[in-house]
């Protein structure tokens, strides 16, 4: 019951907003309506947060498993469940909307109700994605999720809000129809095979497929998930889309949206399709180099900060992909803890623009200059989340990219070696950024007088700021739940057990073992699934 | 002794038009009259019977069949015909059409709409056709005094005419083929016939029902009409026309062509594979060009129909339960969208066009909210009624192997997206100039609830309604 009950709050509490908000649009029921809201997004993350404590993190398998009949007739289930992937992403998703949220209290005061139950609406479109593992279920979610970030762009965003809306939906959606076809090809292989259809994943993980279904349906899984990460070339709707949602649409879309591309790939495109999945990982790790370099360039050159940091994040997740397409432990395990990385330190980015932008409304980098003198404490959380997303050692960037360009040098020196370019690049256009925007002389009359952090901005900025550095100090924490099923994965991909558990990065960080060691015992015995099994029965 | 039994829902339908008619030539100038309860009584009675009558496969006069399938498309039927009543009551007043005419004509077609889907011998099925067309060809031009109704009514009756002759020498020739006019024997001798080539009369008869059928369900290229009769017509009677004639219309489609004519599928599965590409494509890509919300829907109605095909096309159980679901599905969906529309038209202007609905949510949050649920569920985004039905369709088709036909189906989906979306971006994302917006009667927001609470209940629990869609194919195919 935990599980439904953490997905299903967010929803709860949205309609419970339309409640609070009375009929029509009342201006006196704002305060209300912005407290329930954030009331039931900080219950969820708590119940994120109660959920990693009960979880076994010696444990492969999906664990708070619930499993009902849904349409039985097309064995299609409600059955979700939780893993050490999904898991942290869960508590990513609700340790993120409560900042989106908070975000939103100065810049948005049209339509609040509305506002606030569409961001509760999507984080129960995004949890149910990280939980589903039928895969019925995971594309009703998954499909759902877009109409919320719909209206959130749209109604709330900038000027271009409407081209950039439905350009998201409709480059979403091209991708994400093909994907069902090759769902339901799934299900019926599974009906040609066993007699039953089934959608349940770990069915269909062990299903042997033909030749045409496992290349076209890699490529339809692929394509959808590659529009959503995005991956260079399908990345143009990631601007438009960025530049012109509100400041929270910006923080989930970069913070958690993004993620579900990177998440889909692992835990759907390559371990259903194995054999296609070797085949055109090569290709994938091109297309995500070029990503991180292509990325990397246009971000330098932009006047916006908002496209700045969305240019960025095209760089960033190209990482993250390279780390799936390498599938050694390393590579897989950075490029999960760069997911949680790249969502709280570019979620910190667009909340920190957005707070500029709340103040000057604009996001030229031309306007600003010498903001450091203004506003210290902004520029100094700015410039830590600036620095984070930099990787500098000792912030949550560093583990992930080290991990993963670990990995990927292991796997294809060359394309590690034009990564690791990306590496630098970064680093000249967020200081190069960060440099015009905060250092200098005062050039502009208007930022004389800008106020420094609000006590709400501090209760934004302290929990992004202190997770970026923990999440670079204390990486096991995050690593030791997701090694086992990291391994799971590489093993249901490339067929044979990972030869993870190496001391990789031992001298850094004090503690940065690679939680395949754990892992590894726990698989010792071969029968994973049964220990997993009596794990959830005792729930 | 003759069986009454499956001719009970039809009967109480005709009497209760009959009602209407009588209570309008009783009435007096300006008395007001609630004839659309009438109507109510009657078609829940109808409902009542049919849902009484199941698993019973009653036949009457051996022509009308009260087998599931029947029955299914005859609650269908009364569920578009109770959600009609309810939205009619307050427009047929303000706009002053005559009300008796106008119930009576709608509760003839309800009947004949149901005779349609129960008949099992070609000739009945022409004769409910033709009840059922000349009831909305005279609905379509209802509007006197309106230029546009007028021509919308003649040309939807010209082309309909002719399509009901090529229907009807289809059946001819059918008879010539096989001896008989009743699905079962035409089933029979066909089968017989089924070793080598078919003669070519066959051919030309399947072809010539082909194309009535075609014609009624507005499958591209035989959709001229629709466009125009469904913008013509008073917009409360598109909503009625774009949802019964065609859950009538492919009842008997399904059922003339998936038992009687199936021993043929090797030659019409093609033939309407191409029918249904071309009308998926059609409907959406057309439907992106228009500024009028009812001819947008019309676009959007026969891409619909490109689905349904689909579903006859996959010949298979899934496929038949899916035309039955998807029927269902689309008829609460759509009724529900057009009849927003109707509610916020006036006398003077329809307030159709898309313009017309710029920042209706600042104005009228509520209908805006349902209008988007309803234009979503047609996109078919889950968890709402159109995406179930979509999704079972393409998964029978999948099924049967036809990808291209499938890829086909979701790519145009994404692109009727794109029109739906425009709606929602007229409401919710746009300033409007200020437009006189009628309130809704209680009885529109009782329609308007049943119709939402409908695509809810079908997108996130549509196991019970599949089931029974399920069980419903079992009887005749």
């Amino acid at each position: 019951m935990l599980l439904s009950l953490i997905v299903f709050l967010p929803l709860a509490g949205a309609l419970l907003v339309l409640l609070a908000g009375g009929r029509g649009d009342r201006p006196d029921r704002e305060g209300l309506v912005r407290n329930v809201a954030l009331a039931t997004s900080l219950a969820t993350f708590a119940a994120t947060l109660y959920l990693w404590w009960r979880f076994d993190p010696a444990v492969a398998d999906f664990q708070f498993e619930e499993r009902y009949a849904w349409i039985a007739e097309f064995g299609i289930q409600y059955y979700i469940g939780v893993d050490g992937i999904s898991l942290l992403l869960l508590v990513l998703t609700g340790f993120l909307t409560p900042i989106a949220l908070l975000s939103s209290w100065q810049s948005v005061h049209k339509g609040v109700k509305a506002f606030s139950f569409f961001i509760l609406a999507l984080e129960t479109a995004m949890l149910g994605v990280f939980v589903s593992v039928d895969l019925f279920l995971f594309y009703v979610f998954w499909d759902a999720m877009l109409i919320p970030m719909y209206f959130l762009i749209g109604v709330w965003g900038y000027e271009r809000r409407i081209y950039a809306a439905i350009k998201f939906i409709l480059y979403t959606m091209a991708g994400s129809v093909l994907m069902l076809v090759a769902i339901i090809a799934l299900a019926v292989a599974h009906s040609n095979a066993t007699g039953a259809p089934s959608f349940n994943l770990l069915d269909l993980y062990g299903l042997s497929l033909g030749h045409g279904l496992q290349y076209w349906g890699f490529l339809a899984f692929a394509l959808a998930f590659a529009i959503k990460v995005p991956l260079f070339p399908f990345h143009t709707w990631l601007p438009d889309a960025h530049v012109e949602a509100p400041t929270a649409g910006s923080i989930i879309l970069a913070g958690v949206l993004l993620k579900m591309g990177t998440y889909g790939l692992l835990r759907f495109a390559f371990p259903l399709f194995p054999e296609a999945a070797l085949y055109f990982a090569p290709y994938i790790a091109v297309l995500a180099v070029i990503g991180i370099v292509y990325g990397a360039l246009v971000a330098m050159v932009q006047p916006d900060l908002k496209k700045l940091v969305a240019y960025s994040s095209v760089s960033h997740l190209g990482f993250v992909v390279l780390g799936i397409c390498a599938l050694n432990v390393q590579g897989v395990q950075g490029s999960v803890y760069q997911m949680l990385a790249h969502g709280v330190s570019t979620g910190g980015l667009f909340m920190i623009v957005g707070m500029l932008s709340d103040r000057r409304h604009t996001r030229l980098i031309s306007e600003y200059g010498g903001l450091k003198a203004v506003t210290p404490h902004l520029v100094r959380a700015f410039l830590l989340i600036t620095l984070a997303s930099i990787a500098l050692p000792l912030t949550n960037g560093f583990i992930g990219e080290f991990l993963i360009l670990l990995g990927a040098f292991q796997w294809n020196p060359r394309l590690a070696a034009v990564a690791t370019t990306g590496v630098i690049l970064s680093a000249v256009y967020m200081l190069w950024m960060f440099q015009r925007v905060n250092y200098g002389p005062i050039r502009n009359e208007k930022n004389r007088h800008l106020p420094d952090l609000t006590p709400r901005e501090w209760v934004m900025v302290v929990p992004i700021g202190a997770m970026a550095i923990f999440m670079g100090v204390l990486p096991n924490v995050f690593l030791r739940p997701m090694g086992p099923a990291v391994n799971l994965v590489i093993e249901r991909v490339t067929g044979e057990r990972p030869v993870g558990a190496q001391p990789t990065a031992a001298g850094r960080g004090g503690d940065l073992r690679p939680a395949g060691s754990a892992a590894a015992g726990v698989r010792a015995d071969g029968q994973p699934r049964q220990a997993a099994d009596e794990h959830t029965s005792n729930d | 002794m003759i069986e009454y039994h499956a001719i009970i829902p039809l009967v109480l339908v005709a009497l209760s038009g009959i009602a209407a008619m009588l209570a309008e030539a009783f009435r007096q100038p300006g008395e007001r009259m609630p004839i659309a309860g009438l109507g109510l009584i009657g078609l829940v009675g109808a409902a009542i019977a049919s849902v009484s009558l199941w698993d019973t496969d009653r036949v009457s006069f051996g022509v009308i069949r009260a087998d599931n399938f029947a029955l299914f498309i005859n609650v269908i039927l009364c569920l578009v015909g109770i959600l009609t009543m309810l939205l009619s009551n307050e427009v047929v007043e303000r706009d002053n059409l005559p009300a008796g005419e106008y119930y009576a004509l709608t509760l003839f077609s309800i009947t004949g709409m149901m005779m349609m889907a129960s008949a099992t011998d070609l000739l009945v099925i022409f004769i409910a056709l033709e009840i059922l067309s000349l009831s909305v060809y005279v609905l379509t031009g209802i509007r006197r005094r309106s230029v546009t109704g007028a021509e919308a009514a003649f040309k939807y009756f010209l082309l309909g005419a002719f399509s009901s002759a090529f229907f009807l020498y289809g059946i001819a020739f059918m008879f010539a083929v096989a001896g008989s006019t009743r699905l079962e024997q035409i089933g029979v001798a066909l089968a017989g016939q089924a070793t080598g080539p078919p003669q070519t009369l066959t051919i030309v008869a399947v072809g010539l029902l082909l194309v009535g059928f075609a014609f009624k369900v507005s499958a591209v290229p035989f959709h001229m009409w629709t466009p125009d009769a469904y913008q013509g017509a008073p917009t409360i009677v598109t909503a009625f026309m774009s949802t019964g004639v065609k859950a009538a219309a492919f009842g008997a489609f399904a059922r003339v062509f998936l038992s009687a004519l199936e021993p043929l599928q090797a030659q019409w599965i093609p033939v309407l594979a191409v029918i249904a590409a071309v009308t998926m494509i059609v409907g959406t890509v057309v439907g992106v060009a228009q500024t009028n919300i009812k001819r947008m829907l019309a676009y959007s109605s026969i891409a619909h129909a490109g689905y349904l095909l689909l579903g006859i096309i996959a010949a298979n159980s899934a496929g038949r339960a899916a035309i039955l679901f998807y029927l269902l599905a689309y008829a609460v969906t759509n009724l529900g969208a057009l009849g927003i529309v109707a509610l916020l038209g006036t006398p003077e202007n329809e307030h159709d066009e898309l313009r017309d609905f710029a920042g209706l949510y600042y104005v009228r949050p509520g209908l805006a909210a349902l209008m988007a649920v309803f234009l979503l569920s047609l996109g078919g985004f889950p968890p709402l009624a159109g995406f179930f039905g979509k999704y079972y369709i393409f998964l029978a088709i999948i099924q049967e192997g036809h990808y291209w036909l499938a890829i086909i189906g979701v790519l145009t989906s994404v692109v009727s997206v794109f029109f739906y979306l425009r709606i929602v971006v007229m409401m919710y994302m746009t300033e409007g100039p200020e437009v006189y917006r009628p309130s809704v009667p209680a009885t529109a927001v009782a329609a308007l609830t049943l119709a939402t609470v409908a695509v809810f209940y079908l997108g996130v629990l549509p196991a019970r309604v599949l089931q029974l869609a399920l069980d419903s194919i079992s009887t005749i195919f």
